[in-house]
């Protein structure tokens, strides 16, 4: 399986636009979404809210993890190996909806998004591979 | 004996569990998303179809499950699943209830099969698992059915294969055959369709694939068993992965014939599909 495993984890890295959850991210970003999990409890989100930098001097997690997560880059906790469903814990708990988030990320603002969304979505024509162009 | 009668799908997305809760359903947006679950609701309410058991194949999205525990393939047999709190509070349905000496049946024959299931006692159930239900049943005080939770990691790749959740499926048709109990069983896929909701390719529907997936529900299960996760990636987006959760279902029905289908672009970032196949066997 080694050469193959390599292979099925290239191909993720050659979708435009996208951070596939390998287990390289799920290691990196352990203390980060684990620490998304603690906001599950209403009381840790009243804590996390009254004063995030001292919440998050409980955490294990990177200096840039914590800055990315003050800043509310939701990309750039991608890149550090957040994953979307621990990430929402903190949109959610800063009452945004999924999409209200999720457009953060995509360059456009929410209005545009959701236009896009109603008039049937991204196409997949052209980011479904960076090296074949389609 | 307990048999299988009939296999349902349906996306999971939390916004149909925000429309039904907040009584948001005749509005314009959501309109022709509750549309198209009229038929199942009237449906699944007949006597002849009502399930006693559903067997509901879902994904948590780190609720249950952290990174500190994370179980490829997973059967629910504690007496029953409180709702998550997933950052907003929790959904205000009812407690889901299980039938354990069904779900220890399952799991033992799953295990003596060669699925390596993870048991779980204690575990809150977050949209994943709820939104189907509401979806299905409506705003009931009780769920009208036993649930029997089976859980899929499609988070953490890699994740199983869509060939691996089929297989999962026969061996579960095998298992509910084998109980002694005259129980009318459903087995509900659930998750998908094409969505992505991370980074800059988010909000990706691919409208042609979803719908010959659909077809090939009935039309080419070969097909269906053999897509790559690869595929799923590019083609559905990054969430769309949730598809194989629908290949269990498939898994353990024989021959099925498609019954109603509904499909509809957009909920929230969601292409929305929801089918019932008869169980033919």
């Amino acid at each position: 399986m080694g050469k193959d495993l390599q292979n099925y984890k290239d191909a993720f890295e050659d979708i435009p636009g996208t951070r596939v959850f390998t287990t390289e991210r799920a290691r990196q970003g352990y203390w980060l979404n684990q620490f998304c999990m603690t906001l599950m409890k209403p009381e840790n989100r009243e804590r996390w809210l009254a004063d995030e930098k001292a919440y998050l001097a409980e955490s294990k997690m990177s200096d840039e993890q914590q800055e990315a997560l003050l800043a509310r880059d939701y990309n750039r906790l991608l890149d550090l190996g957040g994953n979307i469903y621990y990430l929402a814990k903190v949109f959610s708990t800063d009452g945004l909806s999924f999409v209200q988030a999720v457009s953060t990320m995509t360059g456009m603002n929410v209005d545009d998004y959701k236009a896009m969304m109603d008039a049937g979505g991204r196409s997949p024509d052209g980011v479904r591979s960076i090296k074949e162009g389609n | 004996m307990a048999h299988i009668s009939a296999g349902v799908a349906t996306s999971h997305v939390p916004l149909i569990g925000v429309g039904i809760d907040q009584g948001k359903q005749e509005e314009p947006y959501f309109k022709p998303i509750f549309a198209g679950y009229e038929w199942t609701k009237a449906w699944i309410k007949k006597p002849e179809n009502k399930p006693d058991v559903v067997i509901l194949v879902f994904n948590d999205h780190a609720s249950a499950f952290g990174q500190d525990l994370i179980p490829t393939f997973a059967i629910g047999c504690g007496e029953e699943f409180q709702p998550a709190d997933e950052g907003w509070g929790p959904r205000p349905v009812p407690v889901v209830k299980n039938h354990p000496d069904f779900a220890w049946h399952i799991a033992q024959s799953l295990i003596i099969d060669e699925f390596d299931m993870t048991i779980i006692n204690e575990m809150p159930v977050d949209h994943g698992l709820t939104v189907p239900l509401s979806a299905m049943f409506g705003e009931p005080d009780a769920w009208p059915a036993l649930v029997v939770p089976i859980m899929v990691n499609v988070v953490t790749y890699p994740i199983p294969s869509g060939d691996r959740c089929f297989r999962l499926g026969q061996a579960i048709a095998r298992a509910v055959e084998s109980f002694p109990e005259e129980l009318n069983v459903q087995i509900w896929g659930t998750g998908g369709m094409s969505h992505q909701l991370q980074g800059p390719r988010a909000g990706l529907i691919n409208a042609e694939w979803d719908q010959k997936f659909l077809d090939d529900l009935t039309g080419d299960p070969d097909r269906l068993r053999q897509v790559q996760h690869i595929e799923y990636l590019r083609e559905t987006g990054s969430e769309g992965i949730e598809l194989v959760m629908w290949l269990v279902m498939l898994g353990a029905l024989t021959n099925p014939k498609e019954l109603h289908r509904h499909y509809h672009v957009p909920a929230s970032n969601t292409a929305l599909g929801h089918i019932v196949l008869e169980n033919r066997s």
